[in-house]
């Protein structure tokens, strides 16, 4: 009888083993190959995201006060800064204005109706974090209901952040650029150089010890110099052109010395993220 | 009397909060528990489930039931992928009330326990994201940069919340 048990207890242990890897690259297929989740995950994921509500505004809120009380405290030097940055801006931004409205008027008359860099924007606030270390994600409080696609680039503040993961009706997961695995889809980037030359190329994994996106496979033989900016190039379909994504930190060759390997710190500080904007492209 | 007591309904309602908490204080305090390459993760609903072990003298509750429960919403709504923290969560369960059987549990073998339960959640967990690529940290650099943390953080809220969740499962009881 105790041969018995002990059986029946390592067939119940292999079967879920069993059971456990086959639904583990299920969903990993399924993640990868279609555009939403299966209804009932979807359902799902809907009804906890809205009882995450109940808990998160809470939360949130209470986490807000204490922030906005010790962001009191720096106020007035903050303030003195940015009020030299403030004119300067209001000069960019009119001259931003006058050579949007240019732009669209050449358009109209070559008869281009949308090109690469058009998109609208969704606000959505992030509801959560995933707590776990292998998968940087976020869910945010937007989902197909209100317009948001899988691999639509996202945004916060000054700089991408990420892509949308997973889709459901009122929440959608977004992978953070931060996150390393082997299926996370890759950004088309560029870089124009000093010398005015543009470098295309792909942001290849995030250095976890310094806090840098990489970008790898580098052919090319123009010069790239620390500071010079990355934008998205708006290759390959659903990310627009010229989403700031950062600063190139670190120039190297690869481990073969074949070809350059760059170091770039991104532009928003990845692990505060409250307000964030989901670019549809227009297609 | 499980059946007759508030803790029927009470403990599902703590596991959901516990579970959307582990979310929402990922989320606020991502700056210093994200801080790349030291990762702590925080596990409230494990402590939720092992703390029900530990108090579970006279009432029995169909606790892998409720860890079945946790682990497909964990699964779905926060990693989306299915088939991990379904079976680490029950597993934990079971683990957990064997080793009750052995040591008759108490406020310091409690934190034992969950010291060993929370090696064998981050530690399962890092194996099955390593399976499926979602991962491609080598195992020293697991240990130190993940397990030792997320231990330090998750013994530490233990310390801090073993005698109000007492409090939370008496008044339930």
């Amino acid at each position: 009888m105790q041969k018995f048990s002990f059986n029946r207890r390592l067939v119940i242990i292999i079967v879920c083993l069993i059971v456990s890897f086959a639904l583990m690259t299920v969903s990993v297929v399924i993640r990868n190959k279609r555009s939403t989740p299966p209804l009932i995950q979807q359902f799902g994921n809907d009804i906890v995201g809205l009882a995450d509500r109940v808990v998160a505004l809470p939360a949130n809120g209470l986490s807000g006060s204490v922030s906005s009380v010790s962001e009191l405290l720096n106020t007035y030097q903050e303030n003195q800064q940015l009020k030299k940055q403030v004119s300067e801006l209001a000069q960019t931004k009119v001259r931003d204005q006058t050579l949007a409205k240019e732009n669209q008027q050449l358009k109209q008359q070559v008869k281009l109706n949308d090109s690469l860099t058009d998109y609208t924007a969704i606000s959505a606030a992030v509801i959560t974090r995933t707590p776990s270390s292998w998968q940087n994600q976020v869910v945010i409080n937007m989902g197909s209901s209100a317009g948001v696609q899988k691999n639509m680039p996202v945004m916060s503040g000054s700089g991408l952040i990420g892509r949308v993961a997973e889709v459901n009706k009122t929440n959608s997961k977004v992978e953070l650029i931060t996150d390393n695995n082997d299926s996370a889809n890759r950004f088309a980037v560029q870089i124009t150089t000093k010398s005015g030359t543009t470098v295309n190329g792909v942001l290849s994994g995030y250095r976890t010890a310094t806090g840098q996106i990489t970008m790898n496979n580098i052919t090319t033989k123009a010069k790239i110099h620390k500071g010079d900016k990355v934008v998205t190039s708006g290759l390959g379909g659903v990310t627009p052109k010229g989403l700031y994504v950062g600063k190139v930190a670190e120039t190297g060759g690869d481990d073969y010395g074949l070809s350059t390997k760059l170091y770039i710190t991104p532009a928003t500080d990845l692990t505060d993220l409250n307000i964030v904007t989901v670019a549809v492209t227009k297609q | 009397m499980y059946r007759l007591s508030k803790l029927r309904f009470g403990f599902p309602i703590g596991l959901l909060i516990m579970l959307l908490l582990d979310g929402s204080v990922s989320h606020i305090f991502s700056s210093q528990m994200f801080n790349y390459p030291t990762v702590m993760v925080s596990h409230l609903v494990v402590l939720w489930l092992v703390t029900a072990v530990l108090y579970e003298e006279n009432v029995t509750m169909p606790l892998g039931r409720w860890a079945i429960v946790a682990g497909t919403i964990f699964d779905l709504y926060y990693t989306g992928i299915f088939g991990v923290y379904i079976f680490i969560f029950p597993l934990l369960v079971y683990v957990t009330r064997i080793m009750v059987t052995y040591i008759s549990p108490n406020f310091l073998s409690g934190l034992l326990i969950y010291f060993i339960d929370i090696t064998l959640v981050e530690g399962l967990g890092f194996l099955a994201s390593r399976v499926v690529h979602m991962t491609v940290i080598s195992g020293s650099s697991f240990l130190v940069n993940t397990l030792g943390p997320t231990l330090a953080f998750n013994l530490a809220l233990y310390v801090i919340l073993y005698f109000p969740i007492r409090w939370v499962y008496n008044w339930l009881n």
